[in-house]
Parts: C-alpha cells; structure tokens; sequence
C-alpha cells in the first residue's frame, strides 16, 4: 500500500514536471515594451465604434509578431438553430455556447500557420482553430445531431464577423514593422464591443519560439445619458418604466397642443 | 449621424430612425391609424432587436396616442364608461402578453410567433381592405354609388347575442345599454396582442367597436384612443420591469419623427378619396405581409442566431 502510494506520488510529480516543461508562460518571456494610443472608450450618445493604436518594440529584432484581442469577461451566448417545420423555418434548438471569447482579433504580420506550430497556436489560443477547440456546446432545447458542432461553429463565427467582433488579419501592411523592431497597428473596436475590460496581448515568435510578451488593458465604459439609461433600466425598472410612459404622455400632450389636433388617428 | 440606444445596445444612423418614425407618421396621418403594425416590423427590417423594437414601440404610441386623445376629450369624443371597461380588459390582457413574450424569449421562438401573427392579421386586415375598397371605386364608377354608401349598419347578430348576456351596463355617451362582458373580452385580446406587436390595436378595436359593439364612430375612435393611452402605458410599464426591454431613447426619436410626418400626411390626406387612402393603405399592408410570409417561407440565410440574453435587450 505504502509503496503504491510512493509509486502514485512519483507519477503526479512526473506529470506536473512534465507540464510545466511543455506549458508556454508568455509572463516570463523577456516584455514586448507598448503603448496604446488611449486606455479608456467611453460609449456616450454619438459613439459608432473607436480605433485605438498601438505602438510597441519588438525585444527580438526580426521576430514574427502575432497580437491579440480579447475580452477579459468570458461569455456565455445562447444560439437559436433554425430549421425546417412543414413549410416554415423556425427555431428548432438551441445551445449554450460557453468558453468562446466575446471578441476574438488577431493581427499577424504573415500567416500564423507560418510563424507557430499547431500545438503553439492551440496553447496560446490563437487562430480560429484554437478558438473552435476551446468552444463548448450544450443543448438546451431540441435534439442534438452529429453535425451541430459545424454548423453552431459556422454560425457563430458569421455573428461575430458580421458585428466585427471577430477577425484575423495576417498581412505585413496592417501590422508594420520598421526595421524589425518598431511595431504600429490599430484595433477597431466596434459598436458591438460592450462594457467591460479588453485586453491586447503582443507575442513575438522567432523561428516557432515564445521570445517576447507585451500586454494592455483597455477599458469601454458607458457615460452620462448612456450609462444612466443602462443602469436605471436594469437596477429600477419600476422607476425606469414610470418615467417613460410619463416623458411619453408629456411629449404626446405637448404635441396636442402645439398642432391643435393632434398627431395621429 | 450615428446615435448609439442604450438598451438596443447598437449604434444606428439617427435620421434612419427619424426617418422610419416620419414615414410612419405620415402613414398614420394619411390613413388615419394608428401606425404601430407597422413601426414594429420597419424596426426589425433596420436591424432593432425584435423586442426591444416592439417594446420602444408601444412606449412611443403612448405619446402619439395622448395628442390624439386629448384632442378628442376636449371635442366630448370619449366614452370613459365603454373606455374603462375596455380598458380593464386591457390591462389583463397586456399582463399575460408580457408574460407571453418572456416565455416565448427564452424558448428562442419569439420572432417566429410574431412574424406568424403579423402575417395572418395583416394578410386578413390588408386583404378585407382591398376588395372593400375596390369594390367602392368600381361601384362610384356606376351610378349606384350614393345609394349603397347610405345604407345603414344594420345591427348585427353578434350584437344581439351580447344584449342577452349578463352585466348590462347603461353607456350614455354611445347611447347604448348592453353588456359589459363583450367590450372587457375584445380589450384583454387586443391587450395580449399589443404586448406582443407592439401595436395599439386600433385597427382591430375600431372596427369591433363600430360593427360588434354597435358605437357612433367618432365616438368609438375617442374612446379607443383613450384606452390605448391607458394600455400601452401598462404594457411599456409591463416589458420595462419584466424584460427591461424598453429604449425610451429610441422612442423618442421615433416619436419626434411621426408627428411631425402625421401633419404632412393629414395634409395630404384631405387631397385623395376615402377609398383611394384603403387601397393605397390595403398596398402597403399586403406588400408587407408578402415580406414577412417569405421571410418564414424562404431559406434564411442565417441558420444560427443569437438568442436574446436573460434580462438584457441585446
């Protein structure tokens, strides 16, 4: 029994030296120095969306860049999956999607198939791939079928793209290096893009290698009217709920006597 | 000009929607109807979420209803008796839709029930209207015209089955004694179906209230206005607090944009024949419904959608 124990104790300790030799640690990698052109979106009445640059050094002259865009909150998004009932196209069954990231983009300055190994990418999370192994699915209503996967995938990927909330750009004129060292490229955040934290994660590769890690927090924050408007309707609906129908009744009374007789009927 | 709603959780160009609420308006000026039917689906084709559209909706009939109502109170139009007993209906009906409208979300088939249910009243409302008003355009052409317009309402037998029913009530402003169980049923339907339209049910309640309950028109067009006020106030007070799916500023601009469209359509208005508005109005309602009925007939293009998130419009 003793020995056993020993013997189990041994294994686990392999196991975890194992690990950690395999496992990448992007914060001991020497620091990708950056700088972001703002740190904080604030979302008031007229906001369609912001483009934040980013300025760094490359700590390897000449190594491949890859950064990433994420959202700090994980997200857990129901999708409705259509089909075909007699004639007409309605909701057959959905799934909770958890694990997927709200937002997903990634500048790379050549294809990331040609700077990291598929093990590299999947660890790192970076690339569709990674992303799609990462997702998890979990029926909530209607039938499973061997074939969801691909197409709850396919789906959400064309939400996400649609809104611009997911892209990958692998192309040396969207992340410019001058001389191999100095690095600019932007981010657009889109309206999509709610509150929350967001981070920017800039990994440089040589020859397959972690070599250099840099990360910025952005911060997309609701103001004024905007975040009034958000909080009141979700923390006092009663209120919320009194005072539009009472702005209503106001703007329709005002109307009625400013034209007379009224707008509609 | 792009204008980012709070609740919508989008950002939209800001005269898109003046411009919807303005069309809209000048519809409902034109045609003399309320014009809810139709803001809710126009918002959904701009891309508002389904029901935050039909909820920002029923906030903004409240205003444009109260300018009509106030006009008619002050012409001794309304009925408050018929109207409160409406009314009551109203409300019990505009607190089951909400409901409705929360377990219809969360099963991810919301949109599919209201595209249904516009389809089939739409097609039935804008079909009735069309062959009534061609048939009055072919008629005016032939010499019997005058004569088949005087023809009174004859009283129906609906509303001789709901003068034997109990609860009679006196209401002295439509000069009527029947009973009230009739006028409390027609109000919970049409409350049901404002809270899951978004609409103030004036095309339908009109018209019951003419040839069903047997009202003076005008009489019957104060007293709906009245109550629709009164219901579509509950029911944006209903989805504010159950689904927060209300974006008063949305809304607004909706409003904004339809009276000041309503005044130009009045205009317009007084320059065509009754029966010229019905078919024009009878066009556009048909033209819509062949919209909607192909949206759940075709193809879509999109086989996964997002399902709306618990509590949030977005």
């Amino acid at each position: 029994m003793k020995r056993l124990a020993i013997l189990s104790l041994a294994c686990c300790l392999v196991c975890f030296w194992g690990a950690s030799a395999l496992a990448i640690t992007p914060e001991t990698q020497p620091k990708v120095i950056t700088s972001a052109s703002k740190n904080v979106v604030e979302i008031g009445l007229s906001y369609s969306g912001d483009k934040i640059f980013f300025f760094g050094v490359n700590p390897v002259p000449g190594a491949d860049l890859v950064i990433k865009l994420t959202a700090e909150k994980e997200e857990a998004v129901k999708l409705s999956v259509k089909g075909k009932v007699g004639p007409l196209w309605m909701t057959v069954k959905q799934y909770e999607v958890t694990g997927s990231p709200f937002i997903y983009k990634i500048h790379a300055n050549k294809p990331l198939d040609q700077i990291i190994f598929k093990e590299t990418a999947q660890e790192l999370e970076l690339g569709y791939d990674a992303v799609r192994g990462k997702m998890k699915m979990h029926l909530v209503r209607g039938e499973a079928a061997p074939e969801d996967e691909a197409i709850v995938w396919k789906g959400l990927l064309k939400i996400k793209a649609r809104a611009n909330l997911y892209n990958i750009v692998e192309d040396p004129a969207r992340l410019e290096i001058s001389e191999g060292k100095l690095f600019k490229h932007y981010f657009r955040f889109p309206p999509a893009a709610t509150e929350g934290r967001y981070q920017v994660e800039s990994f440089c590769f040589l020859k397959g290698e972690l070599v250099g890690y840099g990360k910025d927090m952005i911060e997309i924050k609701k103001v004024g009217l905007e975040h009034w408007f958000t909080q009141t309707s979700q923390k006092q609906p009663v209120f919320y709920g009194i005072m539009a129908v009472l702005v209503a009744l106001g703007a329709g009374l005002l109307v009625g006597v400013l034209f007379g007789k009224g707008g509609h009927h | 000009m792009e204008i980012y709603l709070p609740i919508a959780g989008m950002s939209i160009n800001f005269f898109l929607i003046l411009g919807v609420g303005g069309l809209v308006g000048f519809l409902s000026g034109l045609f003399g109807v309320g014009g809810g039917f139709l803001l809710t689906p126009l918002m959904m084709m701009i891309g508002i979420p389904p029901a935050v559209a039909a909820a920002s909706d029923s906030n903004q009939i409240v205003a444009a209803a109260s300018s009509g109502a106030f006009a008619h109170w002050r012409l001794g139009n309304v009925d408050f008796k018929m109207g409160l007993v409406i009314l009551a209906g109203g409300i019990f009906g505009g607190t089951i839709g909400v409901q409705l409208v929360k377990v219809l979300r969360a099963m991810g088939n919301f949109e599919f029930v209201m595209t249904v249910v516009y389809v089939l009243m739409l097609g039935l409302v804008g079909g009735a209207m069309f062959v009534e008003s061609l048939r009055t355009i072919r008629r005016s052409k032939s010499a019997t015209a005058e004569a088949a317009i005087a023809a009174p309402v004859s009283e129906s037998g609906l509303t001789r089955l709901f003068n034997k029913l109990p609860l009679k009530m006196d209401f002295h402003r439509s000069g009527l004694n029947t009973s009230a169980i009739f006028p409390f049923t027609i109000g919970t339907t049409v409350g049901i179906m404002a809270a899951i339209l978004g609409v103030g049910g004036g095309f339908i309640m009109v018209p019951a209230m003419i040839y069903i309950i047997g009202m003076p028109t005008i009489a019957a067009i104060g007293t709906d206005l009245f109550q629709i006020v009164l219901t579509s106030a509950n029911v944006t007070l209903q989805q504010a607090i159950v689904n927060h799916t209300v974006d008063l500023l949305l809304a607004l601009i909706l409003l904004s944009g339809s009276t000041i469209g309503a005044q130009f359509g009045a205009v317009a208005g007084k320059r065509l024949k009754g029966e010229q508005i019905r078919i024009l109005l009878a066009i556009i309602v048909l033209a819509l419904t062949v919209k909607l009925f192909l949206d759940l007939v075709l193809t879509p293009s999109d086989l996964v959608s997002l399902a709306p998130a618990k509590g949030g419009g977005h």
